[in-house]
């Protein structure tokens, strides 16, 4: 997994629970948590971290995960503007995933092992997102999908259709947008 | 104490906390240093790709146009430069202006058709505008931020409206700009130098292509035209003609003729002053006729509106053209080009310092004739041409009804005759004359042979009677005499004795009717070197009949230059003797009829007896013509007919074999015969004494070097 996410969790740890709780979960994992976002890590690491954080903040690393995906889209919006400022709401942001930001990280990092989603737009307007990958971050992508609905002052309802973590093959994520101003 | 070390650690956690928050804030800076830099080197990874692309592409590409579209499509898709496009440069009105390719790179914004549909709508690239600037300075150039430009032309700034940045870079070919491609972008932008660099490699690629296809239609034009006068070659010609005819076949309506051009005289200034000389004038021709036809077509097209040019002037080669007239405005037309050409043409020419006049001969064939291939369309042109060569030349003449009428053949034949004329293709034969009683050789009558490209060799009975009708046989007769001259004198050189070697030279009534017959007999003794009174004029008796006022003022002059007369064929035409007492005429000719019948029946003899006394009573000699037999001989002996001719002595030789026979012939001579023959009074044309004997059955060897045998030899 790239450096930057968890520099981000990190920086969303520390900012929320203060650096000393960071510690403390660097300290209960084991790990030394020199990173880079110029690196790549091991996924192992990540999935370590969050469930203990989880432990530590008495949530579970669902939570967790959804909670730092929201609140690392400000960060995010911070470093990469030009990913955020050409899309006018959520939905288009989210279309732009596949198309534009993770063609764009690949130039960067060519290693970088970028998730594809499948996109379908039913017709009430929602999207509805299938996602499959042995990371199974599902909750990440509801925590940036929700983040980036606060970024363009929306809101979302993330429904879990299918998930790998309910021994589903795949995940089926359903997305409809309160006020869809794209529309 | 305690106070004071608290502070000091407070102190000391908030100095580490900054140095914490430095070093995190430099390693953020760094990543994102670090990143910008992955970012860039992956751009310019992409960049080298597109040029590795372009230069595949280059060295692949069928057309500029394909390379052009892939080049700015790859362009704007690694770089910020969003829309691209190309222009060529043209050259309008001796300018050099930048016209759209209407070739752009992908087009997905409200902008760029905008901004496409006003550049095309230019009739080329302003001056002022950035395309325009790379044209006349070859330099790329660029404007990062296009609200700061002052200098821009009104219809610029409307085309730039909505556009930041734009930039642009040359290709050369041949060391010209040859095309600029335009990018414009709606973002601030500026190029570094490793985008400079790339697209100026870029422009090396698209370069080399155009110089390909440049070279490639070069040789194109090279095969399909003239190199010395730039026109159409024959296989241009002939595609055109092609086209036309198939023009015509689908509509009727679509007529064309085509004019058949041959210079008159043209070889005499190629071999006078030489072949520089007459390359100059070919280009001197071809573009009179060039100017002739554009007046033409300017004057047809008066108060009609203009089309594209309706004729094709060719260099067939050597001294021909031909023209191409496509669907003619009216029939007279065609007359008219043909006129005006030869006006055109009539004029003198200045080669070298030297004035030079030629004329020309043209031959027209139209649609009208209903053709299927356009070989026969150019066929009946040239044949057409020949027949305005032989009424003299300098005139042109319609491949119609009435030529038709002359004969196909005919007419083939009298071509051919012109080409063999030019060609060289004619040869001399020589027939021995000898002196019946001792077979010594006197002379040669010289008989023309027409050796054929192919090797056949043909017998004057086939042509000389086209030739005669069509004239021709003054120009033909008057390169026999030469020819015969020539060898005469150099046989006369070689085997020199004390009467010399004749020649006889058969004279047709259209010769004699010559004008200047005399001069041109002078001409050529004088040019030849020939002694006059060696050679001899055949002529048939029907030539004295008409206008025997003139004839005897001709025979009179050149028999005082020392020319003998024979009277050829003697007793088959319509005999008049009071002309043989007018005439100088020095020998008669029995013809080979009479001597044929000579054994055979009683009339016969009478007949070659009464020629042979005549000719004695009125001082003259006798030759007898086509002697194939001992007995034939014998007879005439008795007849005391002197001097004869045929295969029982020798058929025609070639020059080779005549010379060889001399050579024989002289080495045998047996020194007393020359004692032992008392000089005598032998008439020119007529056998010297003192010669190499011949005897028919004595020339095997020479028999077996001619190769044809003619069944008659029709004298000339």
């Amino acid at each position: 997994m790239k450096g930057i996410v968890f520099n981000l969790l990190e920086e969303v740890v520390a900012h929320n629970y203060g650096e000393d709780t960071w510690d403390q979960v660097l300290a209960a994992t084991g790990l030394n948590g020199a990173y880079t976002s110029l690196g790549s890590y091991p996924d192992e690491d990540m999935r370590e971290l969050v469930a203990v954080a989880a432990q530590i903040v008495g949530r579970t690393p669902f939570e967790v995960l959804r909670w730092f995906g929201t609140q690392a889209i400000p960060l995010l919006f911070d470093r990469y503007p030009g990913f955020f400022t050409p899309q006018s709401s959520t939905r288009p942001f989210l279309l732009s995933v596949n198309n534009i930001i993770h063609p764009e990280v690949r130039k960067v990092y060519p290693e970088a092992q970028v998730p594809t989603f499948e996109f379908t737009e039913d017709q009430a307007g929602g999207l509805l997102m299938g996602y499959r990958s042995p990371r199974r971050l599902c909750a990440l992508a509801q925590g940036f999908t929700e983040g980036a609905a606060a970024h363009y002052d929306e809101t979302v309802v993330f429904e879990h259709r299918e998930c790998m973590h309910r021994g589903d093959e795949r995940c089926l994520c359903h997305i409809s947008f309160s006020s869809d101003r794209s529309r | 104490m305690l106070q004071p070390s608290v502070d000091s650690s407070l102190e000391e956690n908030k100095k580490l906390k900054r140095r914490w928050e430095r070093e995190r804030t430099a390693r953020l800076e760094a990543e994102s240093i670090a990143e910008r830099g992955l970012r860039q080197l992956y751009e310019k990874k992409e960049q080298l790709r597109l040029l590795g692309a372009i230069a595949v592409a280059a060295n692949e590409s069928a057309t500029i146009e394909e390379l052009l579209h892939l080049t700015l499509v790859k362009i704007s898709e690694t770089s910020e430069w969003q829309l691209g496009h190309a222009y060529l440069v043209k050259l309008i009105h001796k300018q050099r202006r930048l016209i759209s390719t209407q070739i752009w790179s992908d087009i997905d914004r409200e902008w760029m058709i905008a901004f496409r549909r006003a550049t095309e709508a230019m009739e080329s690239a302003s001056d002022t505008g950035l395309p325009g600037r790379v044209l006349s300075t070859g330099k790329t150039a660029w404007i990062a931020d296009l609200s700061t430009e002052q200098n821009c032309a009104k219809a610029e700034s409307v085309r730039l409206k909505g556009i930041k940045a734009s930039f642009a870079f040359p290709v050369f070919a041949g060391g010209e700009v040859a095309a600029v491609l335009e990018f414009v972008s709606e973002r601030f932008t500026v190029p570094d130098e490793f985008f400079l660099q790339l697209m100026a490699e870029i422009g090396t690629q698209i370069g080399r292509l155009i110089e390909r296809k440049r070279t490639e239609e070069q040789l194109i034009h090279d095969a399909s035209h003239d190199p010395l006068t730039k026109l159409p070659n024959r296989a241009l010609f002939m595609d055109r003609l092609t086209r036309a005819l198939v023009r015509n076949k689908r509509f009727p309506d679509a007529s064309f003729a085509v004019l058949f051009i041959d210079l008159d005289r043209f070889k005499v200034v190629n071999d006078t002053l030489g072949h520089n000389a007459g390359d100059a004038l070919l280009i001197q021709v071809a573009a009179r006729i060039s100017a002739s036809l554009r007046q033409e077509e300017m004057l047809a097209r008066c108060g009609t509106e203009l089309d594209s040019q309706r004729e094709t002037l060719a260099r067939l080669g050597g001294d021909e053209f031909t023209v191409l007239l496509d669907e003619p405005h009216d029939p007279s037309q065609v007359v008219r080009v043909a006129d005006r050409i030869q006006k055109g043409l009539a004029q003198p020419f200045c080669i070298a310092g030297n004035e030079v006049s030629v004329c020309a001969s043209v031959g027209i064939a139209t649609s009208a004739t209903g053709y299927d291939s356009p070989a026969e369309v150019i066929h009946d042109a040239d044949l057409a041409m020949y027949r305005a060569k032989s009424l003299g030349g300098s005139c042109f003449v319609i491949y119609d009804e009435s030529i038709h009428a002359l004969g196909v053949n005919r007419l083939q034949v009298e071509t051919n005759l012109h080409r063999a004329l030019q060609n060289g293709e004619f040869v001399l034969h020589y027939q021995p004359i000898v002196e019946l009683r001792t077979g010594e050789i006197v002379g040669f009558e010289a008989l023309i042979r027409w050796r054929r490209p192919d090797s056949e060799l043909i017998y004057p009975d086939q042509f000389m009677k086209v030739a005669e009708e069509t004239g021709l046989i003054n120009l033909i007769g008057a390169w026999v005499l030469r020819e015969a001259c020539t060898v005469a004198h150099q046989w006369q050189q070689e085997f020199p004795r004390e009467r010399p070697l004749t020649m006889s030279v058969n004279l047709s009534g259209r010769q004699f009717s010559q004008h200047d017959l005399v001069q041109q007999v002078c001409q050529v003794i004088s040019d030849t070197c020939v002694a006059p009174g060696t050679v001899g004029l055949e002529i048939t008796e029907s030539v004295t009949m008409d206008d025997t006022d003139r004839t005897a003022g001709i025979l009179s002059e050149l028999a005082a230059l020392g020319i003998s007369f024979s009277i050829d064929d003697f007793g088959t035409g319509f005999s008049s003797l009071s002309y043989l007492h007018r005439f100088p005429i020095r020998v008669l000719k029995i013809d080979r009829s009479f001597v044929a019948r000579i054994e055979a029946d009683g009339e016969g003899l009478a007949i070659v007896r009464t020629i042979v006394n005549l000719a004695r009573d009125l001082g003259m000699e006798v030759v007898a013509e086509g002697i194939e037999t001992e007995g034939q001989a014998m007879h005439l002996q008795a007849l005391r007919c002197k001097f004869g001719q045929g295969y029982l002595y020798s058929r025609p030789l070639d020059e080779t074999s005549a010379h060889l026979l001399l050579q024989t012939q002289s080495a045998n001579v047996p020194p007393r015969r020359k004692r032992r023959c008392p000089k005598q009074s032998v008439p020119t044309g007529m056998p010297s004494r003192n010669t190499p004997q011949v005897t028919g059955r004595a020339l095997p060897y020479f028999d077996s070097l001619v190769v044809t045998c003619p069944m008659k030899s029709q004298p000339v």
